[in-house]
């Protein structure tokens, strides 16, 4: 039976023209978002402000053009918010100072469109930080990994890719690329057994 | 050596990660089959639970947990095993971001607890709630079923009747425990193999007893589908009859496979359940029972006040119609339905008068006509729309029972002489009353109205029944025993003409005091009928039946003033908007003055010789007085003209419409029994004539028994001239073949004719 809130039935509800799927399927992805772009960021510029603005921006996108995404996969919907965030950082560093948002060409819940998508965070500005303890956990751990281990588990773990896609990428073969991200994960065990209580 | 089984578990771990090596496996599983990686693992869902929100926990009350099984807006319910016990259940979490708002985690606890409390077979049990360590959750029995909706699908009417039925009974133990359900579903209903349907998702309920709402005012709680309007509409404080909505809407569903109430956005959707009458359920599926149908709409009223009271009484005529007797419910909707398309043909009705497609007469007589269809939204047998077995036998009971009492006033029985019969009248009328009121109170309207129709013949019966045996109001009319009525019927008992007067006058009031209490228009109708009867009686006391041998004239000069008030009591109810009470009274006037005038001309003495004096050509013959009587009809017909009214312009149109049989049939008597040669010559030119004149005027008012009348008398006079003037002379079919043949051709060509005429004449008169 198909789960009525997987990914694809959800992008597939979202087609046929209802809004809070669409919603739904991002507001599933937005924590593995926000730590892929905490890290696509310079060390500099990643607090959780500057993180949360580019997420929301990146997830307006996202609404903006659902019409050329094509799903393939599972993980596909998060890595085509990936790539969306790669060109929202760009953006972000060219036009700095400058305040252009494709967020406001997409028709959001209003007085006088009721019936638009939500805002994906209409609540508070952290939806996102209702478990910001348990993220902040993780970036902490994901700090403290040499950068290969830490890239290692966020292509694995966090953006969904398989070891084969991953070996590909980082043109290794899989078989070093298994060990990699084997060593990885015993690593952040370490890490995560010794800052335990 | 080690490298190399570092390989082999680095290899194992990417497949695992890839999930080639854990398809249809549970972390749990995975870990058992993989000891050497279970830190690792561990690490990976640590990994997962932080940036995953649907994340599950392992272990929830000590139940390993397996997979999701339903979700709602403030949680997810999964499907769970006590290790332990080996046995499936469900536990219901509160989603991990609702954790730390107070004002669900409050809602959360409420529903646990009402769940606890409410101890029913078809309610699902809660076994625990989660200790305060893990996220909040509480532990229920898995039921293993279906949706009503699907469980109904393969399922007579009858079985599904009976699974709403369980339902609607469990509703009402609800409520009778304090609490509104107020998201009824058919996907809150669970039906397992045995089809023993179970109530869940209680996270909605409003607690009556604390007066707490457990979701904030104004807010819109529940699936909008099965939504009641009071619901829909917000604020409104709800009560069991919002749940009462809801199941009409879920019995909608099981009947016809939809929901009632649909609409692409929510809007729309809240719109439509506050202002639209659903799609009859035969409509959609013509098998339904009219009975089923009659039951869910009237759950479906939007008015709660027009719903079931309650639960109980849904439910009440869910066994009605399982045990093949008639529902009470009586659904509004009905009428409503008609009324709608009434108004919208009234208004093409309308239209087409003002375009003149229609005729004045052919409008006023559409017009009544749906007047009539509107008015007949009354719980009278005699308007009912349709007749059913239990109607017309209760009517036939109420009748029995009448028919039964009135032997009492007739005979003498020795078994039950004096007090005994007066107690045996009284038992069979006050019960009777009081089942009436009580029925109506109970808003079982149809089965009230022939109770009281027959409290209200019974009351005049049992109070002549009581004078008889106690000797009251024993005075005869004029002290003459060949004046009462009752004892020229060679009965038994002999009551006298007072008490019949003082007991039909006893049964006014009661009559009209019930049209008052319950607006069914039939009990004025019944007073009117004791308003004549009363008329009769008075005249029997005035010694009509002295006059009945001596001068029968004298009896229908006296029905005259009962016209007269019988007339005026009609135009002062009409007159004060009261239309439904009037209607029952101009018949009567219209029966009196028919009557009266022509017994009058037939038997009144004075009236005869009267006319002998102004006239004492007519011999005072009684064809005149007939004659003179159509020329009151006319001046009768023009007076209820002048008023202006509806109702009383019908009760002219019954006057006009006697006219022409009274003048035509009196010439052609007169013309039979004509004495001298010229008269006879006259009144059969005359016959001919008159039918014509009645022909052509029954074009102004549209009479078409002007125009049929006028054509038969046509040919009753031809023959009559043939007979008395054109004995054997054969001109007289030629002129008359002539005289059709240039008629039809005048008529046939009658526009050219009308302007060579005109122009003719105004040549002549330069």
């Amino acid at each position: 039976m198909e789960n009525p809130t997987s990914t694809f039935a959800l992008l597939e509800h979202a087609r046929a023209g209802d809004p809070q799927a669409l919603s739904a399927a991002f507001e599933k992805h937005r924590r593995r978002l926000a730590v892929l772009i905490h890290y696509k960021l310079s060390p500099q510029a990643r607090h959780g402000a500057e993180v949360e603005d580019l997420v929301q921006e990146t997830l307006l996108r996202g609404f903006r053009d659902i019409g050329r995404f094509h799903y393939q996969s599972p993980g596909s919907l998060l890595r085509w918010l990936s790539s969306i965030a790669d060109h929202v950082i760009v953006d972000r560093l060219r036009y700095q100072g400058r305040d252009r948002r494709a967020g406001q060409q997409v028709p959001f819940r209003s007085a006088s469109n009721p019936n638009g998508p939500e805002p994906t965070d209409s609540a508070t500005p952290s939806r996102l930080f209702a478990q910001q303890e348990a993220v902040e956990r993780l970036l902490a751990r994901l700090d403290r990994l040499p950068e290969d281990y830490r890239q290692a588990i966020l292509m694995t773990k966090i953006e969904g890719l398989s070891t084969a896609e991953m070996a590909q990428r980082t043109g290794r073969s899989r078989e070093a690329a298994a060990l990699l991200v084997y060593r990885a994960v015993k690593r952040f065990r370490a890490i995560s057994d010794a800052s335990e209580p | 050596m080690e490298d190399e089984q570092e390989q082999r578990l680095a290899e194992r771990f990417a497949d695992i990660l890839d999930g080639q090596a854990t398809a249809g496996l549970s972390a749990g599983d995975i870990r058992e089959h993989y000891p050497d990686l279970a830190g690792e693992l561990e690490a990976l869902s640590d990994i997962d639970r932080a940036v995953d929100p649907e994340a599950l926990p392992e272990r929830l009350s000590g139940h390993r947990i397996l997979s999701v099984i339903g979700r709602g807006g403030m949680g997810r319910v999964l499907l769970a095993e006590d290790e332990a016990l080996r046995r499936r259940v469900a536990i219901k979490m509160l989603a991990p971001q609702y954790a730390d708002r107070p004002a669900l985690r409050t809602r959360f606890m409420a529903e646990a607890r009402a769940m606890a409390r409410l101890n029913h077979p078809n309610v699902v049990r809660i076994y625990s709630l989660g200790p305060a360590s893990e996220p909040p959750h509480f532990v229920m029995e898995h039921l293993d079923g279906v949706p009503l909706t699907r469980a109904g699908a393969a399922l007579t009417f009858e079985q599904r009747a009976e699974m709403v039925l369980k339902v609607v009974e469990t509703v009402h133990f609800l409520h009778g425990k304090g609490v509104i359900h107020r998201d009824l579903k058919p996907q809150n209903v669970l039906v397992g193999p045995d089809l023993e349907p179970k109530l869940l998702d209680f996270g909605l309920i409003l607690d009556l007893g604390d007066q707490k709402r457990l979701s904030r005012p104004g807010e819109i709680a529940g699936t909008p589908e099965y939504l009641s309007p009071e619901q829909a509409a917000g604020g409104e404080a709800l009560d069991a009859r919002s749940d009462v909505f809801s199941l009409g809407a879920v019995l909608y569903e099981l009947l016809t496979g939809q929901p009632p109430f649909r609409a692409a956005a929510i809007a729309d959707l809240l719109r439509i359940i506050r202002e639209e009458d659903p799609v009859l359920p035969r409509r959609h599926v013509p098998e339904i029972p009219r009975a089923l149908q009659n039951v869910c709409l009237k759950a479906l009223e939007k008015d709660p006040a027009r719903r079931y009271a309650s639960a109980a009484d849904m439910a009440g005529d869910l066994r009605r119609y399982l045990a093949g007797e008639a529902v009470y419910a009586e659904p509004a909707a009905y009428s409503r339905l008609i009324a709608g398309k009434v108004g919208e043909h009234l208004r093409e009705l309308e239209g087409w008068r003002r375009d003149q497609i229609v005729s004045e007469a052919e409008y006023d007589g559409l017009r009544r006509r749906y007047d009539r269809l509107l008015e007949r939204d009354d719980a009278w047998i005699m308007e009912a729309r349709r007749l059913t077995l239990p109607q017309v036998t209760l009517y036939l009971g109420a009748w029995v029972l009448a028919v039964g009492a009135a032997l009492l006033t007739f005979f003498r029985y020795p078994a039950l002489a004096g007090s005994p019969a007066v107690l045996t009248a009284w038992a069979a009328a006050l019960p009777a009353g009081w089942i009436g009121f009580d029925s109506w109170r109970r808003e079982r309207h149809r089965v009230a109205v022939a109770w009281l129709l027959a409290f209200c013949l019974l009351a005049p019966i049992a109070t002549l029944v009581t004078l008889e045996e106690f000797h009251l109001f024993t005075g005869l009319t004029m002290g003459q025993a060949r004046l009462e009525l009752f004892h020229r019927l060679h009965v038994a008992k002999q009551a006298t003409n007072a008490q019949l007067w003082w007991s039909i006058l006893a049964g006014i009031p009661v009559c009209w005091w019930i049209r008052r209490f319950t607006g069914a228009s039939v009990f004025t109708l019944l007073s009117a009928v004791f308003g004549a009867l009363l008329a009769l009686a008075t005249l029997v006391r005035m010694g009509m039946l002295d006059w009945l041998e001596n001068d029968p004239g004298r009896i229908y000069f006296r029905l005259i003033p009962c016209a007269a008030i019988f007339m005026t009591a009609g135009l002062l109810l009409e007159r004060r908007g009261r239309t439904d009470d009037s209607r029952y009274f101009y018949p009567f006037a219209v029966a009196f003055t028919w009557a009266a005038l022509s017994g009058l001309a037939a038997f009144h003495e004075p009236y005869a010789r009267w006319l002998k004096g102004v006239a004492p050509w007519t011999r005072g013959q009684l064809e005149y007085l007939f004659i003179l009587n159509a020329g009151v009809y006319f001046l009768l017909d023009r007076a209820c003209d002048r008023m202006g009214s509806g109702q009383v312009r019908m009760v002219g149109k019954s006057f006009r419409f006697v006219i022409p049989g009274h003048v035509m049939t009196s010439l052609l008597l007169l013309g039979v029994d004509a004495q001298t040669p010229a008269e006879t010559k006259l009144l059969a030119w005359l016959l001919p004539a008159a039918a014509c004149v009645f022909v052509f005027a029954s074009i102004p008012r549209q009479m078409k028994n002007f125009f049929a009348t006028g054509l038969l008398f046509f040919a009753i006079g031809v023959a009559r001239l043939q007979h008395e003037v054109f004995h054997d002379r054969a001109v007289w079919p030629v002129l008359l073949l002539a005289a059709g043949l240039s008629l039809m051709a005048a008529a046939a060509n009658y526009a050219a004719l009308r302007v060579n005429l005109t122009r003719a004449v105004k040549a002549l008169w330069r």
